[in-house]
């Protein structure tokens, strides 16, 4: 087996684990989940820095991120070209794009074409020059372009000269906003990191939308009564419930916008290969400062007759000049480059030697990147939210879940409590945590509550942002408190019985209890009722009251986040 | 032929050539003749007292024809743990699939629409895998199959009720006996809010109408109301062993009305405190006057 077919093997391998993993983050009614779903997370050092420097505290096994760490310093970036699920999407994606390559006609810049035509649209003429020719586009990066029209790379193979690696700069300055970021407290890197993102996108977009699309066509054939069809449908349809459908239809708030994001991180990739690893990812970026004095090296032969074939296949945008040059920290070590070659010229292999060829941010830029990350710090903060006593009502964290302060350092916005709520109610937040908590999770209790005896969300949190809890300790954490609107409620308001919030409400003794009383309606009638109450020295928040309430839109019952156990300051009783 | 099936066989094999007898039908009508109402039977296995209560009624055969789709309705309604007695026994669940498939169904199903998540209340309840195990078909509530069905009660009109039970041959409804907040007490009609879709809670403005409307849709042929643990504060979903009460007894009789008016009695109520009783029994759905009625105990 050739290397190139090792690694993808492998990349196949660790992209069905990840998708399996992703899969069984869901309950099938036990207490533990029983599988490590969150290992892809464990495993990536970004999150593990980051999280420690932000919130002052180690946590969780370091094991795995350090073996990658480890692997990196001496194997180069590896992870992003045999592991990453994330790259590997990419990678296929890519993939689309290089058949319209190998068929003749190489694509022509889309840029370049939509101005010659908007030019050609408005009466002007064409520009002339090779800036259009087919097979050729303009470079990118401030140095060429308008300014310098005769200097011209191909987009698909780094820079021309091979020495500067300056257009897969963008990363690197990624990486240093999101570590001052961190040091000064603030935890983004969940939010651009390739892990994270691709969790969240898949939790809260992607399956919801794979799952919908799914059920409308079994559906549409059920409902159709298609005779035969409809039958066989049925039985596909069961046996994919059992396997790749989720237990009930996920929806999540946001889910378009997390998805669109995603599609176009990965449409990207027609445009650049990898565009995402090369130019964007602070992971890859991280690998990249790692793997500078990998032993594992590319090196060319003598037998090298500059045909640039190698550079035409080369992932990373690593290989520059006519094919001898090569940068340690954009190769992913996919070998590409290694069976095309008609000389056989390439090879891998370990060596000491210096790569001379080492990254340039440029002083100013890191700079730069670094100052935004601490102005960026403090305004993330200028909230009213963070002052005590303003909390956000609706801002009901997940059991088990830090002091908000605490918890937005270490939240990584991966979306596994998400995915992993069994009722659905853990939603990404929106401005309701203020910038800085974005996507974090929020209970809404009228989408679900929190179910009593599941601890799933604990479980799966990778950085322990939400603590993991035994069905003991979680009975008595309040997330928040329910108070009955008597305005609504139908006992109190409406002279009509109800109680199905005490029906429901899962503490013993029940949170909510009723007392009877008489009163008499419109016509003089005595009528006997029971109107609800909260005990809030009881009430642990869970909202499913709120959730089951059948006054529709504006329940009688409403939880807030006032009384959670979590906060010092966001408290209503003397004595809890 | 495994154990099991080599004497599922030799029973039924059995009864076969015994009811070519001549005299067979004749014993069976004074049988008939004496069969009780209501059987109470006492022990401490959950599935001896099960088949025990169905024997004195007379036995499966007498509910269940050969080729039955029959449906097993427990209450697994809440995320509980059998002993917190929220749901019903599992041993008792799987006692009436075997006694089905002993009679000659087809294929007996259970199913519940629970209030707390279907799986946790599935696994947590016991009741899927002790079913599973007797072999029966347990599945989770699927949403298409509620259909909007004219009830013509008192005071629904229609409502969308679950299609599996309406198509089953014969219904058994096997309800845990438990305290509720609006209904006083949780037994054999309130079990039917399981086979209710859309939005149910909303029967609870006048529930023992509501009730005794959809019990008058859901006509089982048999009900067996499982008293082994019965919850008597906190209900209906418990949580505290304090507020449990083993009694290891299960109720069975035909007669909706009649079952949960002897239930009552179980929690030292009066039986008629129900209101689903009084307007089952004035509006002609069962009789709930025990004095009238034939009660047989019986402790195994």
């Amino acid at each position: 087996m050739t290397l190139k077919n090792l690694r993808r093997f492998s990349q196949t391998l660790f992209l069905l684990l990840f998708l399996w993993l992703f899969l069984q983050t869901e309950s099938r009614g036990d207490n533990e989940l029983g599988y490590p779903v969150k290992i892809f997370l464990d495993a990536d050092p970004l999150l593990w820095i980051t999280t420690v420097l932000a919130s002052r505290s180690f946590y969780g096994a370091f094991a795995l991120a350090g073996a990658v760490i480890v692997v990196t310093i001496f194997l180069g970036r590896v992870f992003c070209g045999w592991i990453c699920p994330f790259g590997t999407l990419h990678q296929m994606v890519g993939g689309l794009r290089r058949i319209k390559t190998v068929t003749g006609r190489r694509r022509r810049n889309i840029a370049v074409e939509l101005r010659e035509r908007l030019r050609r649209f408005l009466g002007g003429r064409p520009r002339a020059g090779p800036a259009v020719a087919p097979g050729r586009s303009p470079a990118r990066g401030e140095e060429s372009g308008d300014k310098h029209p005769e200097i011209r790379t191909d987009r698909d193979s780094g820079r021309q000269d091979g020495k500067n690696w300056g257009p897969y700069r963008s990363k690197y300055l990624l990486l240093v906003f999101i570590l001052v970021l961190s040091v000064l407290g603030v935890q983004a890197a969940g939010i651009f990191d390739p892990l994270s993102l691709l969790v969240r996108s898949l939790s809260l977009s992607v399956y919801p939308l794979f799952s919908y699309a799914l059920r409308a066509v079994f559906d549409t054939l059920y409902h159709g009564h298609v005779p035969i069809l409809s039958n066989g449908a049925e039985i596909v349809y069961d046996s994919l419930r059992k396997t790749v459908l989720p237990f009930s239809q996920p929806f999540f708030f946001q889910g378009a916008a997390i998805g669109v994001l995603f599609f176009f991180l990965l449409a990207l990739n027609l445009r650049e290969r990898r565009f995402w690893c090369r130019h964007l990812c602070p992971l890859g970026a991280l690998l990249g400062l790692l793997s500078r004095f990998a032993l594992l090296k590319r090196s060319v032969s003598e037998g090298c007759n500059d045909c640039g074939r190698c550079r035409r296949d080369c992932q990373g945008g690593a290989i520059g000049g006519k094919g001898r040059n090569w940068a340690a920290a954009e190769c992913m070590y996919c070998f590409d480059c290694d069976d095309p070659c008609p000389q056989n010229a390439v090879s891998f292999g370990f060596s000491s030697r210096p790569v001379p060829h080492a990254l340039d941010l440029g002083k100013r830029r890191v700079l730069g990147a670094a100052l935004a990350a601490s102005l960026a710090a403090p305004l993330l903060r200028i909230t009213p939210l963070a002052k005590a006593g303003a909390a956000e009502p609706e801002l009901i964290r997940p059991p088990g879940a830090l002091p908000e302060t605490l918890f937005l350092k270490r939240c990584l916005r991966c979306g596994e409590c998400m995915k992993v709520c069994i009722t659905g109610g853990l939603q990404p937040t929106l401005w309701e945590a203020g910038p800085e908590g974005i996507w974090s999770p929020v209970l809404v209790p009228r989408i679900g509550g929190c179910e009593y005896r599941c601890t799933l969300c604990g479980q799966v949190c990778p950085t322990g942002a939400i603590g993991k809890l035994t069905a003991a300790d979680k009975a008595v954490v309040k997330i928040g408190s329910a108070m009955i609107d008597k305005g609504r409620c139908l006992p109190f308001a409406h002279h009509t019985s109800c109680i199905v919030c005490e029906e429901v409400c899962p503490t013993s003794p029940k949170a909510v209890w009723f007392e009877e009383v008489r009163l008499r309606d419109r016509r003089g009638r005595e009528v006997v009722l029971k109107q609800p109450h909260v005990d809030l020295s009881v009430c642990v928040g869970c909202g499913v009251c709120e959730n089951k309430c059948p006054v529709l839109g504006r329940p009688a019952i409403v939880v807030t986040s006032l009384g959670e156990s979590r906060s010092p300051d966001n408290r209503l009783l003397l004595i809890p | 032929m495994k154990r099991r099936d080599f004497l599922r066989k030799a029973i039924l094999t059995g009864a076969t050539l015994s009811l070519a007898g001549g005299i067979d039908p004749l014993l069976a009508l004074v049988e008939g003749a004496e069969r009780p109402d209501l059987a109470v039977v006492r022990g401490p296995l959950p599935e001896r007292i099960t088949r025990a209560a169905v024997g004195e009624l007379g036995g499966m055969g007498r509910f269940v024809s050969r080729g039955d789709i029959v449906v097993v309705k427990p209450n697994i309604g809440w995320d509980r743990t059998p002993e917190y007695a929220a749901n019903t026994n599992p041993g008792v669940v799987a006692e009436l699939v075997r006694l089905a498939y002993e009679a000659g169904a087809k294929t007996v199903k259970v199913f519940d629409y629970p209030v707390n998540d279907p799986r946790r209340t599935y696994r947590q309840s016991g009741i899927a895998a002790a079913a599973t195990a007797a072999g029966a078909r347990v599945s989770f509530i699927d949403e298409r199959k509620f259909r909007d069905t004219a009830v013509r009660g008192e005071l629904l009109k229609s409502w969308p009720l679950y299609t599996e039970i309406l198509e089953a041959d014969k219904v058994i409804n096997v309800p845990i006996a438990k305290v509720h907040g609006i209904a006083t007490l949780t037994l054999g009609m309130k079990n039917w809010m399981g086979v209710m879709g859309g939005w149910r809670g909303r029967i609870h403005q006048r529930l023992d109408e509501s009730l005794v409307d959809i019990a008058r849709v859901v006509r089982p042929s048999l009900i067996v109301l499982d008293a082994v643990r019965i919850l008597v504060a906190n209900g209906p979903q418990g949580g505290s062993l304090a507020d449990v009460r083993r009694l290891d007894t299960v109720v069975a009789g035909t007669d909706q009305v009649a079952v949960d008016a002897f239930g009552s009695t179980l929690f030292g109520l009066k039986h008629d405190a129900l209101g689903c009783v009084r307007i089952g029994h004035g509006s002609g759905l069962g009789n709930m006057n025990l004095s009238r009625l034939r009660v047989r105990r019986l402790t195994v």
